[in-house]
């Protein structure tokens, strides 16, 4: 990476990319999965739960789930009389999409709404940042409850503001106020070991790959193995051995969470040019866990 | 030239991931090339700066001469970012790094940079709504330059007993190297919970799992705790916490050691304070480290810094960079179990009661056929592959859309961070429709950097 030797204030895109001496490319956001369900690095949907000032929103859902308590009485009522509240919509924009399709019981359809991630449904509405807005919230349990009130928008990057309330400054840093230390991270698997292992959901197959060792098998087909397969050192024809296709989690041909949880490092292998890296030496049994107390 | 003031500090990557790792010694610097336009990312060592530990001083900048992310005892090594200190002297001026020699132009000496590490792992208080589960660390203002653990501490604990995350240092700036920089490492990617039960200590399942008992479970309730049904403000997914496997899923009260939070720095000047901060985050490693994911905290926290709309001319390697972090992707995932029964197509019938269908036809998804789907896209940009694909695209307001046309559409067999099928940012979208635009009324588009290039 080419030294950077100054940046203009202003120049916020070149502040945001810069990467620092000596990081390599992992210490980047940008490698960082962003499809949080919940995430790797962090669930990045925590970051949107302070947006709008005087309320604290679901990660995930439109759900209101607390208000500051100094807050009017107006917003008090989202929370206040045991009802829950949906945030529906912002300045006009839908916070919601219809979900269509064949249902199981044909000829059946699905009609269903779901609530957007909120990265993309808010990105006309921070702009306004320091703003008021029109919230549109709805009663989950009476749906023709609409409570509409204005809400500030607020900063999502840091700012200095003028008397004004004019951003006279900005930098490339997410505003203390939007995350607290730990909420970034907070509804990840616990351990973060566990999610290596939980579910038939490779999305982030960039950085937590799942088909390796690929190649053409003699029917032209790919073949490989899963990455969670302990042996995949055999010559004959690899096969992807999962947890759908073989039974129950719990396959010992596969690494389980105990493993993951014991010795995750002599577990996962890093994959480059689709292919396992061998490891530098034999492996050797880590030793971890308590030690007993003599009594 | 003398400097007589310092206007503004800013701390430079704003935003820095670490990745555990157990080594002792910290993953060395390393760069993105891209020799073959649909092959794989080459790593390449870069400069390095090897620091003392005990002084804080960097003794040497050099490249190493392989990549390797294990030491020779296969521990992982630690993603130990640095952070630097930038600074511009007048209003509007250009930021640039801080150095030494700024501060002793203003009379002062690196020890008057206050650094301060706030961190937390708040998972279990996420569940349980406890206060008293979270786990904080905080340094206080500190200015020496030996390593400073990074302790969480939570009321929940045994007494004395803490998580390390990691350390910080400030690294000690000298003549040859001057400028204000700290270091973050991560911890070592342990698992910490409660004293096992007998019947527990017996099983092989809960040996040997444990760095250390830290958990009270007579003051908590981490240990044993569910996700109910009836709470709508449980995670999603739900009961994404280690458990023994029974029905209703219990939390076994396990905990881990990474973390998120806040690197502040201060400066005191005769008539002023000079404040800055960064985040920082502790996560895993990436295991496939020559590629990136398709969507990133990058394109979110880029849509969210400049919107959704480009002010500028498309540039080609944006172009290709969003492509082939797609192909990345996918060359990586078995796209025919992905197809059927399990990822979206699973959970399409599961969360929606959709009826239960692949999601393409069975005879063209297998992995190198998606494979080589993506590449002739990506080598192909001005033949009008680029129009086939923008109008594949999935856009925000259409994942809910299970019909065959709509689950069927880009980014396919991958779930967003609303549950449903995944699509790109905005702004991501917005690029390839540009490009795509421009390329029909055959107009070039910036070329942008050039394909072998860092990052």
């Amino acid at each position: 990476m080419k030294k950077t030797s100054s940046i203009e204030p202003k120049n916020l895109t070149a502040q945001l990319h810069y990467r620092g001496e000596g990081n390599p490319p992992s210490t980047h956001p940008s490698t960082a999965v962003s499809n949080c369900y919940p995430g790797l690095e962090m669930d990045f949907r925590n970051v949107w739960k302070h947006v709008f000032e005087g309320i604290e929103l679901l990660e995930y859902s439109n759900l209101v789930i607390g208000v500051d308590p100094g807050a009017n009485e107006k917003i008090q009522r989202l929370i206040s009389t045991g009802i829950q509240y949906e945030l529906i919509s912002v300045d006009g924009i839908p916070m919601t999409a219809p979900v269509t399709g064949p249902f199981r019981h044909a000829p059946e359809m699905i009609h269903d709404t779901m609530a957007l991630e909120w990265s993309n449904a808010l990105a006309e509405v921070l702009p306004k940042a320091g703003q008021f807005v029109l919230c549109k919230f709805q009663n989950s349990n009476n749906l023709r409850e609409i409570i509409s009130m204005e809400l500030k928008v607020c900063h999502f990057f840091d700012v200095d503001l003028n008397r004004n309330g004019k951003v006279v400054n900005q930098r490339v840093v997410i505003a203390r106020e939007m995350a607290s230390p730990g909420d970034l991270t907070q509804s990840l698997c616990s351990p973060w070991q566990n999610d290596y292992r939980e579910c038939d959901c490779f999305y982030w197959a960039a950085s937590r790959p799942d088909f390796v060792n690929v190649e053409p098998g003699k029917d032209g087909k790919s073949k490989g193995n899963n990455w969670m397969q302990k042996d995949r050192t055999g010559t004959a024809d690899k096969k992807y051995i999962s947890d759908a296709e073989d039974g129950v989690r719990g396959n010992p041909v596969l690494v389980s969470y105990q493993d993951l949880f014991a010795a995750w490092e002599e577990n996962l292998r890093y994959i480059i040019a689709g292919k396992d890296v061998p490891l530098n030496n034999p492996l050797k049994k880590v030793k971890t866990g308590v030690k007993k107390k003599s009594k | 030239m003398a400097i007589h003031d310092i206007h503004e500090i800013r701390i430079l990557p704003a935003f820095a991931i670490a990745r555990l790792g157990s080594s002792p010694e910290p993953m060395d610097n390393y760069d993105w090339e891209i020799p073959d336009p649909v092959g794989f990312r080459k790593l390449v060592p870069a400069d390095t700066f090897y620091i003392d530990p005990k002084t804080g001083k960097i003794l040497s900048r050099k490249k190493p001469d392989e990549v390797n992310f294990r030491d020779s005892k296969n521990r992982i090594k630690p993603i130990s970012p640095f952070l630097e200190a930038w600074a511009n002297f007048k209003k509007n001026g250009p930021l640039v790094p801080l150095t030494q020699k700024h501060l002793n132009d203003l009379g002062l000496t690196p020890s008057a940079i206050k650094w301060r590490v706030q961190l937390g792992n708040n998972k279990a208080f996420r569940r349980t709504k406890d206060p008293a589960d979270k786990i904080l660390a905080d340094t206080g203002f500190y200015s020496d330059f030996i390593r400073k653990p990074l302790l969480g501490r939570c009321d929940n604990f045994l007494k004395g007993k803490k998580i390390s995350f990691g350390f910080g240092q400030y690294i000690r700036p000298t003549p040859k190297f001057p400028e204000i920089r700290y270091r973050f490492t991560p911890a070592r990617g342990y698992v910490y919970g409660p004293a096992p039960t007998k019947d527990q200590e017996k099983s092989n399942r809960f040996r040997n799992v444990l760095k250390d008992v830290v958990y009270d479970t007579h003051l908590g309730h981490w240990k044993g705790y569910q996700d109910l049904d009836s709470d709508p403000t449980t995670t999603a997914p739900a009961s994404i916490f280690a458990n023994s496997g029974s029905d209703p899923v219990k939390s076994l009260g396990y905990l881990d050691d990474e973390c998120d939070g806040i690197l502040e720095l201060e400066l005191q000047l005769k008539t002023k304070t000079l404040k800055a901060f960064a985040r920082i985050v502790a996560g895993p490693p990436t295991f496939a480290p020559d590629g990136a994911p398709v969507r990133t905290v990058g394109d979110e926290l880029e849509q969210a810094l400049l919107g959704i709309l480009l002010n500028e001319k498309v540039n080609r390697a944006d172009i290709e960079n969003i492509l082939r972090r797609a192909m990345e992707t996918v060359r990586l995932m078995n796209t025919t179990l992905m197809n059927h029964s399990v990822g979206m197509a699973w959970a399409d019938s599961s969360q929606f009661g959709r009826t239960s269908q692949p999601i393409m036809d069975p005879n063209v998804v297998d992995n190198l056929a998606i494979v080589s789907r993506h590449e002739q896209v990506l080598l192909a940009l001005e033949s009008g592959s680029l129009a086939w694909f923008s109008r594949l695209l999935r856009h925000y307001n259409e994942v809910g859309d299970l019909t065959d046309e709509g689950r069927r559409k880009m980014p396919a067999l991958m779930r967003g961070a609303d549950g449903s099928h995944l699509a790109l940012t905005r702004r991501m979208v917005q690029k390839i429709l540009e490009a795509a635009d421009l390329f029909q009324q055959h107009k070039h588009i910036v070329p942008g950097r050039k394909t072998k290039r860092s990052q």
